[in-house]
């Protein structure tokens, strides 16, 4: 329902280079909000209608994966807080950032966004070697490094003018959209933390096992902050798959736009 | 009796300019939706990590929140176009629920007691009296600071918050699709039972 919507402002954004919406698109108000003037409608706010044609199958899985937090993730992100110190698992989700950069200099590129890509070099040189092996994000230090928005597939491909599609919920990893899984696939190509598995390159020291501690590293350490997140739009939802349904569809939205 | 009148004179019209100034300035800030927000946000910080953890703040933090929120905009919003046909007692009786139910939501994201840091950027203009102010938001638990818009208006008690946006995602478009299911089955009734049913779980699970 929203294809036409979107690829119209995937298209805008195309014939618009790109690269013009750098800074300060947060400060850029919504088209909705300026469209009326002083006698601004507040019984009229419209409803965003979202593609969801498979909702019977997606509350389904939403429910399971609730199911899960509570009974297994949570408890499992709880431990590992205790045991984990902050500052150490923000070393962890630092260097794992750190690794990503072909993910996000790949996508910046492919949406024309050469300012972006450069400062994406930029952080990752500094934050390699200055930062130790990306530990620590000393870019953040760097006026122009800090606060770059992150691009991945799902975003090239909505710049390209390709519409989301029914929005699904995956099986333990939660909300997506159909542009959004195929752009997941795309990222798992480009992710260095893939190409042993993915059989690009080979090593003596790169077991199988070792890649599957990497990974398994990398999604622990992300799981207490996305469990809080969680809990915390559950906490204050009266029908919490809508309110994540369109947390997540707004959001999505919103970085399509930086 | 001359000298003396002489002297008084400029001494009471400089009273005069500081007094019309103060008033002014006070005109001024009250006028000022930045400098509004800027106090109300330091206010309300000061009340959240003032060390008594999150006992009691729902009810420490309201007197503020009323005179920052526009509460029953931010109500009328969420309902949608339902709400013209909701009786007065009704729509009362939502807007009491659904500003508790915010202001215990805004409490319960006070954690910690490291107070986050929280940076303005320039207003927007969205209507003559209409503003939309970006922050951003650094907490010690996240890594990436915390993209945080407030819409504002202009009422004649002064700027009120009337929608919220974290991250791109409007906390009155939210609630919006969340209420109108909710509203087309059940109207003004389904709205209240919804509420209460929400208000005492959250009763609940704090205590």
């Amino acid at each position: 329902m929203n294809y036409p919507i979107v690829s119209l402002l995937a298209l805008l954004l195309c014939l618009s280079g790109c690269a013009v919406t750098e800074k300060h698109s947060a400060t850029q108000p919504a088209p909705a909000a300026t469209s009326s003037a002083v006698g601004y409608d507040f019984a009229n706010v419209p409803l965003q209608k979202e593609n969801d044609p498979f909702q019977a199958l997606n509350r389904t899985v939403f429910s399971f994966n609730d199911e899960v937090n509570t009974h297994a993730l949570r408890p499992l992100a709880h431990g590992y807080t205790l045991v984990v110190p902050r500052p150490v698992r923000s070393g962890i989700t630092n260097f794992f950032d750190n690794l990503q950069f072909p993910v996000r200099f790949v996508n910046s590129v492919l949406q024309g966004k050469l300012t972006r890509s450069a400062q994406e070099t930029g952080k990752f040189v500094i934050n390699s070697t200055a930062g130790i092996g990306g530990l620590i994000r000393v870019s953040d230090y760097v006026l122009s490094l800090a606060n770059v928005p992150a691009e991945d597939f799902g975003l090239t491909l909505g710049v390209w003018g390709i519409p989301p599609g029914p929005y699904l919920v995956m099986p333990v990893l939660g909300p997506s959209d159909c542009r959004d899984l195929v752009g997941f696939a795309g990222d798992y190509v480009i992710s260095p933390l893939n190409w042993h598995t993915l059989g690009f390159i080979h090593h003596a020291f790169i077991s199988n096992a070792a890649n599957l501690a990497l990974s398994g590293v990398r999604y622990l350490n992300a799981l207490p902050h996305s469990i809080e997140v969680y809990d915390q739009m559950k906490s204050g939802a009266v029908d919490p798959y809508i309110a994540v349904r369109n947390a997540y569809l707004s959001y999505r939205a919103a970085q399509l736009k930086k | 009796m001359h000298i003396d009148l002489f002297r008084c004179v400029p001494k009471s019209s400089l009273m005069l300019l500081i007094l019309g100034a103060a008033r002014l300035s006070g005109a001024a800030s009250a006028d000022d939706p930045a400098a509004m927000l800027r106090s109300s946000i330091d206010e309300a910080l000061s009340v959240a990590y003032s060390g008594h953890g999150n006992q009691n703040l729902p009810a420490r933090v309201r007197p503020l929140l009323d005179k920052t929120f526009a509460f029953d905009l931010v109500t009328r919003q969420a309902m949608g176009p339902g709400w013209r046909q909701f009786s007065a007692a009704d729509q009362r009786r939502i807007i009491d629920l659904f500003s508790e139910l915010m202001i215990r939501t805004y409490s319960s994201r006070v954690v910690g007691t490291q107070r986050p840091k929280i940076t303005l950027g320039a207003p927007v203009e969205l209507a003559p009296d209409r503003r939309e102010i970006p922050t951003r938001v650094t907490t010690p638990s996240s890594n990436e600071p915390i993209s945080v818009v407030y819409r504002l208006i202009k009422l004649s008690t002064g700027w009120r918050i009337y929608d919220v946006l974290i991250e791109g995602v409007s906390f009155v478009a939210n609630y919006r699709a969340q209420f109108d299911e909710i509203i087309q089955k059940g109207g003004a009734p389904a709205v209240i039972r919804t509420l209460e049913a929400k208000l005492a779980a959250t009763t609940d699970s704090h205590t």
